[in-house]
């Protein structure tokens, strides 16, 4: 199939995600991928289905995200993961046993309130609770809360299934998948986009940019100059234990997210910088980050204390400098789509879903025209490419 | 965070790391020895209880008056201290207490890592019954505890490390039901035996365990494998096919099987240094130079985990990296010949060689899709040809497809068979990339050690 109706560039998510999409709508689709599928952000996120509003910013996070803007989104996202593992044909070790955001300080149970007046706008239940209340519902929480919010909504699937089960089912409607298969050129030949391999090539009207922290660099080799941060963050694992926890739990001034997976172990995480970006292979993890997180993690659930640490790894995303996703057809360049940022693991159904309209020219469920990536282009964003 | 520092830290308290801190030490550096376990003395010096010493006898005395030497010329040795992490090209190293996870952070000028070696196995059907032990487990009963493992034992697998167990079981009472080489290395060609003869000294040793084996009437069945151990909740029978094709079965109670060691290499490759493939073709070895030195500056490997070949390989190994290192931080302390040592190392490094060539690893490609391969995780090798075969998986993606390596062991002990059944890549040797922490690590520490505000 060389020459699709869409190209697909980059196996994550999103990838996966819209490969699916567009070929549930009976669009032939190639992805192409630089290694393995799933290794980059999608294989390393926390996998955490944030359908509360996740106000809080990651260490280092200069801007917080516009949760009111972004909450209609996580509301369609909850819908969309309801029906996900049906809908894919996989068991993907969904849970959505809700979650806990707790706060330590007055001002912190303010923010609480706060969000859970957006929440109830956008139709997602949240309940504020005192500590007292969280306590009964999750005795392993500290005296340190003060005040906890508690969507039943919240959740987790499996990072290392929710992709390849995407991917497999995108296969079985008729989508070639590529690994170890990076894109080195794309060039502009009359109406298509001819996307170059090495030597190999394929050529289609449309392409959709999803490589995660390289979204800048696949859209250079288009001429198109879009601004994204890439970062890197940490998270930790510990060994497998009974289960003991079922909730999600997460801190509304600090990064911090805690959950035990089906596999029994339990994962920290909450955003903490890894010690070095690389950008080739594997970042490099912290020490102080992998000390600060998991202090912080054990004043709000002590019982931590008990477990052994069994490995941390650092993965890469990529930021906007206004913190909030992208996504669309970039303005001057007919056909070429861009999506990433923000969350994109908890919004991936809903951004697969909404390109595959937006390329077929329909509306997406929930309008999204300020998150195009017209507010991200360099100043010097080139023509396009003409061989 | 406890914080301390030295000159030098070598990490390792076995053969290597022992007579490397001597010589630093000497030299009049300030140096801290680390090692997780207890006691020094590493995997071939190590300690019995002193009960045991009393009623048996000290177990090598040659390790104990090595250990006193260590600890008189000044060394700072910090036993039961896990070396889990490092950065900054080895000057900063993450310590943990092993009783307690405090956590604690040294600052070196240079490091040597003597971590030596892990036991390799590979899986067969019935290899996860108890009563199924490394030929290092059952040694360590045998010596350290004067127990041995069975009444009735099968030794099997490949490698001169089968001859002293199996004579360590028959002197703590053991019966050896059958002592299987994989490979025909006691009727080796006129070449072989030609390299051999430079080390008089180690074929007189395998000559020594042949002949006590004689003596108690076990014979060694070359050519001959393990085909699968069978048993409900304990190894009671063995299969084992042997040279001529066919298969026989001996009842047992206690089944030892290994392939020689692994090195541990995890630490040199956290920091970066260039690998190349060791000569099984599976493992990744750290680049060094005659004096351990890696590509890493300040980064020196000795011992097992450069590369195995044996105690007295070890030894010399890690004196050259000491006097490398007194060069570079106290040259005018470091001694001016050295040509006897390096002498002896390069003929050592022959001897390793052919030991190599005599011992080659049997072939995963015969492993059944039923055995279990990862045991932390319990994954098949069908599930992991399985995930290979969706075409988009190599090693790391086929892990996480699987959990093959993900759990409490972190592929340390399957990775190399997940690589080989994974097969990707021919030309090298794939690996597990190497992380923090290395080991699991009691969080008690860290989860109080920061009170934030
Ligand atoms: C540690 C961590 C925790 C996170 N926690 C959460 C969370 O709990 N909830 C949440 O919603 N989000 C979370 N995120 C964010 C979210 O997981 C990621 O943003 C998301 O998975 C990114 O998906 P993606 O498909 O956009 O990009 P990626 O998964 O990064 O995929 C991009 C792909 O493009 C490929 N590619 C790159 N260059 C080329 C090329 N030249 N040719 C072909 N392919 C190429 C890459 O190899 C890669 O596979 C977290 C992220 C991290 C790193
Ligand atoms: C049971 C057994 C019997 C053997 N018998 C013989 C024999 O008869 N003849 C012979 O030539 N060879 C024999 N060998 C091989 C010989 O023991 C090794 O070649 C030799 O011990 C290698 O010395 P080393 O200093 O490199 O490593 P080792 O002796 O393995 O010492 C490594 C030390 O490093 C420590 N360590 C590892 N990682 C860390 C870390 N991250 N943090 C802190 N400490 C760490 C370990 O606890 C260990 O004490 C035997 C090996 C075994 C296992």
């Amino acid at each position: 199939m060389n020459q699709p109706d869409v190209i697909v560039i980059g196996a994550g998510i999103l990838g996966a995600s819209a490969a699916f999409h567009l070929a549930e709508r009976g669009y032939r689709v190639v992805v192409l991928e630089r290694g393995a599928p799933n290794r980059e952000g999608s294989g390393t996120t926390a996998g955490n289905l944030h359908i509360q509003a996740i106000h809080t910013r990651r260490p280092g996070q200069e801007v917080p995200v516009d949760s009111a803007r972004l909450l209609p989104l996580q509301r369609r996202a909850s819908d969309h993961w309801s029906q996900i593992e049906e809908r894919l044909g996989a068991d993907v070790e969904l849970r959505r046993g809700g979650g806990f955001m707790v706060a330590e300080t007055a001002v912190q149970e303010e923010e609480l309130r706060e969000k859970h007046e957006w929440e109830r706008k956008a139709g997602i239940p949240t309940e504020v609770l005192t500590g007292d209340e969280a306590r009964k519902q999750l005795p392993l929480l500290s005296d340190r809360v003060r005040a906890a919010s508690w969507c039943p909504l919240d959740g987790y699937a499996n990072p290392l299934l929710i992709t390849p089960a995407y991917l497999t089912a995108a296969r079985r409607l008729g989508v070639e998948v590529h690994a170890f298969t990076p894109v080195t050129g794309i060039q502009r030949v009359g109406g298509d986009y001819k996307v170059l391999s090495g030597e190999r090539s394929w050529t289609a009207p449309v392409v959709v940019n999803v490589a995660g922290p390289w979204i800048t660099e696949i859209s250079a080799l288009a001429g198109v100059g879009i601004q994204m941060s890439p970062v890197a963050i940490q998270m930790h694992v510990t060994v497998r234990v009974p289960p003991v926890m079922h909730h999600l739990v997460q801190h509304i001034g600090e990064g911090m997210s805690v959950k035990q997976v089906s596999a029994g172990n339990l994962l920290i995480g909450g955003g903490w910088p890894a010690a070095k970006l690389d950008m080739e292979g594997r970042s490099t993890v912290s020490v102080p980050s992998m000390a600060g997180n998991l202090a912080q993690a054990g004043r709000i659930l002590p019982f931590l204390g008990d477990l052994r640490l069994l490995r941390m790894w650092a993965g890469p995303l990529a930021a906007t400098p206004d913190e909030m996703p992208v996504i669309g057809e970039v303005p001057g360049h007919r056909g070429f789509f861009v999506a990433g940022g923000t969350y994109a693991f908890t919004l991936a159904p809903v951004w697969g879903d909404t390109l595959a309209r937006q390329i077929a020219g329909d509306p997406p469920a929930d309008p999204v025209d300020d998150l195009g990536p017209g507010r991200l282009l360099h100043d010097d964003a080139t023509t396009p490419v003409s061989p | 965070m406890a914080e301390s520092e030295a000159d030098v830290a070598v990490i390792g308290g076995g053969p290597a790391g022992l007579h490397a801190a001597l010589v630093l030490a000497r030299g009049g550096l300030s140096v801290v020895l680390l090692d997780e376990s207890d006691t020094l003395g590493g995997q071939y010096y190590k300690r019995r209880t002193d009960q045991l010493t009393a009623a048996f006898g000290d177990f090598r005395p040659r390790g104990t008056e090595l250990i006193h030497r260590v600890r008189a010329a000044g060394v700072v040795v910090r036993t039961g201290t896990l070396v889990w992490g490092a950065e900054d090209a080895g000057r900063t190293l993450f310590t943990s207490d092993v009783r307690t996870g405090a956590l604690g952070r040294i600052t070196t000028r240079a490091t040597l890592a003597a971590t030596g070696a892990y036991e390799r196995s590979l899986p067969f059907p019935g290899w996860t019954l108890p009563g199924v032990v490394t030929p290092g487990f059952a040694l360590h009963l045998a010596t350290m505890d004067r127990v041995p493992v069975g009444q009735r034992v099968v030794l099997a697998g490949t490698g001169p490390f089968l001859l002293p167990v199996a004579c360590a079981l028959l002197e703590v009472g053991a019966r050896i039901e059958a002592l299987v080489e994989l490979n025909h290395p006691y009727r080796p060609s006129t070449s072989a035996i030609g390299g051999a003869l430079r080390q008089p000294a180690r074929l007189a040793e395998a000559a020594r365990y042949l002949l006590t084996l004689a003596r108690h009437g076990v014979g060694v069945e070359q050519g001959a494998r393990v085909l699968a151990a069978h048993g409900d909740t304990q190894v009671t029978a063995v299969d084992i096919g042997q040279e001529d094709g066919g298969v026989r079965q001996l009842e047992t109670d206690a089944l030892c099987v290994g392939f020689g060691f692994r090195p541990s290499t995890e630490l040199p490759r956290l920091l970066g240094c260039d690998t190349r493939a060791d000569p099984t073709g599976t493992e990744q070895l750290p680049v060094v130079d005659a004096d351990g030195a890696t590509s890493v500056d300040g980064l020196y490997v000795a011992g097992d985990c450069a590369g195995i070949a044996g105690v007295h390989a070890a030894g010399v190994r890690g004196q050259l990296a000491a006097h490398a290192i007194l060069r570079r931080l106290a040259p005018e302390r470091a001694p001016v010949r050295l040509s006897g040592l390096r002498r002896r190392a390069r003929a050592l490094d022959r001897f390793a060689e052919l030991a190599d060539r005599l011992y080659p690893l049997p072939t995963t490609a015969d492993i059944p899709d039923a055995t279990q391969v990862c045991r932390c995780e319990g994954v098949s090798a069908g599930e992991i040809r399985e995930a290979a075969a969706t075409g988009w998986n190599d090693l790391h993606g086929t892990k996480a497809a699987t959990r093959a390596g993900m759990g409490p062991c972190q592929g340390r002990e399957c990775g190399h068979i997940v690589a080989a059944l994974t097969g990707r890549n021919e030309s090298w040797a794939e690996c597990f990339a190497a992380r923090m922490p290395i080991r699991p690590l009691p969080m008690a520490a860290t989860v109080e050690g920061q009170d934030v505000p």
